[in-house]
C-alpha cells in the first residue's frame, strides 16, 4: 500500500511537471500550427535562472518568480526574432525552433558551466509528513498544488476572459477570428509567452524534485511533453493535463516494475492513439 | 548523361577522378581519414535529403537509422568473429531492421501532419537511445565497445576507396530514383500534396517509399561509420548526429543532392577546424553554438543553401542576358 500510494504521488508530480510543458504545447500549436521544438529549452532556462536566483537570494519564491520572467523574456523574444519571421512556413518553422533549441541548451553551458547543478526543496518543503504509516514527501504534494493550481487559473482565463474567448475561437478557426478584426498575432504573442512561463515554472519545479539540472533535461522532458501532446490531442487544453497524468502515472509504475521498459510503454500508448484516434484522445481536429 | 547537362557531369566526373587519385599523390593520415569521414556523412546527408529536400517530409531521428547500422555492424564484428561473411550478414540485417523500422513509422505517422513525423521520429531516436544504454549484455552500455574489423577493411586507403565508390553509387543510384517516374510522384507530393492526391496518386504509398529508402541509406552510412572508428556507442544515437545531417542538407542546398554533399564537406572540416581552436580559446569548446547560429541564420535567409543560392543567381544571369538579346 505504502509503494502504492508513493509511486502514484510520484507519478502525479512527474504528470504536472510535463503538463507545464505540455500545456503551452497544445496552446501554441493549436493556435498557430507552430509546433516548437525550442520549449524545452525554455524549460532548461527557466530551471537554470530560477535555481540560480534561489541560490543567491534564499528564497524559492523569488526563484521562482525569476524562472517564469525569464521564461516571458525567453519566450517574447522567441516569438518576436525566431517564429515570427518564418511565418507561414511548416518546414521552415520546424527546423528554425530546432536550431533556437540547440542554441538555447549550448548557452546554458555557456552561462552555468557545463557540469550539473545540484538543487534542494525550500526548507518548508523539505522532509515529510506521516500520515497513518504512509510517508508523504512534502516537495511532491506542493509540485501537484501548483501544477493543479496552474491548470484551474488557465482554464478559468480560457473560460471566463476576452482573451480566453479569443484563443478558443482561434483554436477552432483562426482565418474567422481574423476576419472579426481581431489581430491574432498579438493573441499569439501573449500565449507564447504565457507558454514559455509555464515551462519555465516547470523547469524550476523540477530543480529540487529530482536533485540535480543538467542542459540535457529540456530535450529528455520535451520528448515525454510531446508524447502528452499527441494522446491528449493537438490543441486540447484539458487533453494535456490528463494525458500528462497518465504518462506520468505510467512511467513512474514502470519505473518501478519494470525500469526497463518505462519509456518503451509511453511510446507504445503514443503509437496506439496514433493508430486509432491519430487526433488524440480529446483533440477537435486531426 | 543521367540527366545532367554536360559541363556540370564533367565537373563530377572531374573531382570523383581527383578523390579516386588523390590518395595515391598526397599523403596525409589525418586528411584521409577526415574525408572518409566527409564521405560517410556525404551518404547520410543525401539520404536525408531525400526526406527534406524531395519529399518535403521533416525527420528529427534520423540518427536512429544511422545508429541501428553502427550497432548492428559492430555486435556482430564483436560477437561472431571479423569475416566477410558477417560483414555481408550484418548489412542484410541493417537493411531488413532500418527498412521495417522506418517503414512502421512512416505507416504511423506519413497520413497526418508532417509535425508528427518528426515527432514521432525523436521520441523513437530517444527510445533506442535508451535501449542502447540498457540492453547491457549487447551494447555495453554508455561507454560502448571496440571491435575488430575484416582485412579487407583495414586499410584507411581502402577503406577511403570503398567509401568513396559507395557514396557515388548511392548519389547516383538516388540521382536515378529522383528522376524515374517514382521521384517524379514524390516531387510532386512536396510541391502540392492535395493536388497529387486528386490527381490519383497514393500519396501515402510514395511517403513511406521515400522513407524507407531514406532509412535504409541512411543504416548503411551508419555501418560505415562503425567500421571506420571501430568503436560504436550511444553518441551514434543522439540528436547531434541527426542536426549534424539537417546542418549539412541545409547550408548545403535542400533538395539538391550535390548540396547534401558540398555541406558534409563544409561541415566535416569546420568540426576538425572548430576542435582545434578549442585548444587556443575556450568559447570554440562550444562550437555547436556558432553551428546552431549559422543553422538559424542559414533557415531564415538562405533557405536553398549554398548550392541552391547559386543556380539561383545563375537563373538570373540567364534570364538577363536573354532580355538584352531580345
Amino acid at each position: 500500500m505504502d509503494v502504492f500510494f508513493n509511486l502514484t504521488l510520484n507519478g502525479l508530480a512527474t504528470g504536472m511537471l510535463i503538463f507545464l510543458l505540455a500545456a503551452g504545447l497544445t496552446l501554441i500549436f493549436g493556435l498557430m500550427d507552430v509546433l516548437n521544438f525550442a520549449h524545452g529549452g525554455l524549460f532548461a532556462w527557466g530551471a537554470y535562472s530560477g535555481i540560480w536566483i534561489y541560490s543567491s537570494t534564499g528564497s524559492f519564491l523569488i526563484g521562482m518568480i525569476g524562472a517564469v520572467a525569464t521564461g516571458f523574456l525567453l519566450g517574447w523574444l522567441t516569438e518576436k526574432w525566431i517564429i515570427k519571421p518564418v511565418y507561414g512556413n511548416h518546414v521552415q518553422q520546424i527546423l528554425i525552433t530546432l536550431g533556437l533549441m540547440l542554441v538555447l541548451s549550448e548557452l546554458l553551458k555557456v552561462v552555468w558551466g557545463p557540469n550539473q547543478i545540484s538543487a534542494s526543496p525550500p526548507d518548508v518543503l523539505k522532509g515529510s509528513w506521516e500520515v497513518a504509516g504512509i510517508v508523504i514527501i512534502k516537495y511532491r504534494v506542493f509540485i501537484i498544488a501548483v501544477g493543479l493550481l496552474m491548470f484551474f487559473v488557465v482554464q478559468y482565463i480560457l473560460k471566463n476572459t476576452k482573451i480566453g474567448l479569443v484563443v478558443r475561437a482561434g483554436v477552432m478557426n483562426k482565418e474567422m477570428v481574423q476576419a472579426l478584426g481581431i489581430n491574432i498575432q498579438k493573441v499569439f504573442m501573449f500565449v507564447f509567452m504565457a507558454g514559455a512561463g509555464m515551462a519555465a515554472l516547470g523547469g524550476i519545479l523540477l530543480g529540487p524534485y529530482s536533485g540535480v539540472i543538467h542542459a540535457e533535461m529540456g530535450m529528455e522532458f520535451a520528448i515525454l511533453a510531446f508524447i502528452v501532446v499527441v494522446i491528449g490531442g493537438m490543441g486540447s487544453f484539458p487533453g494535456s493535463i490528463l494525458a500528462a497524468i497518465l504518462v506520468g502515472l505510467s512511467g513512474s509504475f514502470m519505473a518501478y516494475y519494470v525500469p526497463d521498459l518505462s519509456l518503451a510503454v509511453n511510446m507504445l500508448l503514443m503509437a496506439v492513439v496514433l493508430i486509432f484516434r491519430p487526433q488524440g484522445l480529446f483533440g477537435l481536429k486531426g | 548523361m543521367l540527366g545532367l547537362t554536360k559541363t556540370r557531369s564533367y565537373l563530377y566526373l572531374l573531382t570523383a577522378l581527383f578523390l579516386l587519385i588523390f590518395p595515391f599523390v598526397y599523403e596525409s593520415r589525418t586528411l584521409l581519414i577526415l574525408l572518409t569521414q566527409v564521405f560517410i556523412f556525404a551518404m547520410f546527408a543525401m539520404s536525408y535529403d531525400l526526406l527534406l529536400g524531395y519529399t518535403g517530409i521533416v525527420s528529427f531521428g534520423h540518427a536512429m537509422f544511422f545508429g541501428i547500422g553502427a550497432y548492428t555492424i559492430g555486435i556482430f564484428m564483436k560477437s561472431f568473429e571479423p569475416s566477410i561473411f558477417y560483414l555481408i550478414l550484418a548489412s542484410i540485417v541493417t537493411v531488413l531492421l532500418t527498412g521495417i523500422i522506418s517503414f512502421f513509422i512512416g505507416l504511423l505517422t506519413l497520413r497526418l501532419k508532417s509535425h508528427f513525423y518528426a515527432m514521432l521520429t525523436l521520441a523513437f531516436s530517444g527510445l533506442f537511445l535508451v535501449l542502447a544504454e540498457k540492453w547491457r549484455t549487447l551494447t555495453y552500455g554508455n561507454d560502448g565497445f571496440t571491435f575488430r574489423v575484416p582485412d579487407l577493411l583495414k586499410d584507411r586507403t581502402d577503406f577511403y576507396l570503398i567509401s568513396l565508390v559507395l557514396m557515388l553509387l548511392i548519389f547516383l543510384g538516388l540521382r536515378r530514383f529522383i528522376q524515374s517516374p517514382l521521384g517524379r510522384v514524390v516531387q510532386a507530393i512536396r510541391e502540392n500534396e492535395q493536388r497529387t492526391e486528386s490527381l490519383g496518386y497514393n500519396v501515402l504509398h510514395y511517403k513511406i517509399i521515400a522513407s524507407v529508402v531514406s532509412g535504409v541509406i541512411a543504416g548503411i552510412a551508419g555501418m560505415l561509420y562503425s567500421i571506420s572508428l571501430r568503436f560504436v556507442n550511444t553518441s551514434v544515437f543522439s540528436i547531434d548526429i541527426t542536426l549534424d545531417a539537417l546542418l549539412m542538407t541545409i547550408i548545403g542546398g535542400v533538395g539538391t543532392l550535390i548540396g547534401a554533399v558540398i555541406g558534409s564537406g563544409i561541415i566535416e572540416f569546420a568540426h576538425h577546424w572548430l576542435t582545434e581552436m578549442a585548444k587556443t580559446h575556450w568559447i570554440f569548446e562550444r562550437w555547436i553554438i556558432f553551428f546552431g547560429i549559422i543553422y538559424i541564420l542559414a533557415v531564415m535567409f538562405f533557405p536553398q543553401g549554398i548550392v541552391g543560392t547559386v543556380k539561383n543567381l545563375k537563373f538570373k544571369k540567364k534570364d538577363r542576358s536573354q532580355n538584352t538579346q531580345a
